[in-house]
């Protein structure tokens, strides 16, 4: 059981790196207008690919972690989400008053937003549970 | 909630990790358990309480701020 959560693990790691690998040389595409509008459209769908299969076998792993491990994922990812919630509504709610700044808070730097409020929930909850 | 897992793994001279591998969680989860940091699912005191052939009862117990 040890050996195949090791695996299972390894494989959610394996996974985010290939998302990583994926979604930053396709951004780096994208921005610098390198291919044509059809052809940068069918590339958008890579990471997007790349990032179910992690999320797939993210869940796997989250499947055969002990209770507490599984407890600290749960607090990380509902902290995430609320802190990521919170962001958006206030970015709303000032865009409403006038006031937006894509420069900081773009699309892509929200889902930089989004990992960091995740990894602040992990921090949190780790140290809730002394993990 | 206070238990008595300490006392019983001391019983059979098992480590953290000993205890850890019986029952099939990782050693920095049991710590929390042990210590009161996290309370156990069902399935896992009974198991706890198996390994040492004793009741969850003995093994768990309500504290005054639980009642």
């Amino acid at each position: 059981m040890e050996q195949s959560a090791k695996t299972v693990n390894q494989h959610s790691i394996t996974f985010a790196l290939l998302y990583g690998a994926t979604y930053l040389p396709t951004v780096w595409l994208l921005k610098h207008r390198v291919l044509s509008q059809p052809v940068s459209v069918m590339i958008t769908v890579i990471p997007i690919i790349t990032f179910a299969i992690f999320i797939y076998k993210l869940i796997k792993a989250f499947s055969v972690m002990d209770e507490v491990k599984q407890r600290v994922q749960l607090e990380a990812v509902v902290i995430g989400f609320s802190l990521t919630a919170m962001l958006i509504t206030l970015l709303f709610l000032l865009s409403l008053c006038g006031i937006s700044n894509s420069t900081w808070f773009g699309y892509g730097y929200l889902l930089g937003y989004c990992w960091i409020f995740y990894f602040i929930g992990w921090f949190i909850s780790r140290k809730k549970y002394g993990v | 909630m206070k238990n008595t897992i300490k006392v019983e793994r001391a019983k059979k001279n098992w480590t953290q990790a000993d205890l850890a591998k019986h029952i099939g969680i990782s050693r920095q989860g049991l710590n929390s358990i042990e210590t009161g940091k996290f309370i156990p699912s069902t399935v896992l005191a009974l198991r706890m309480a198996k390994v040492f052939n004793t009741t969850v009862e003995v093994l768990f117990q309500l504290d005054d701020t639980d009642s």
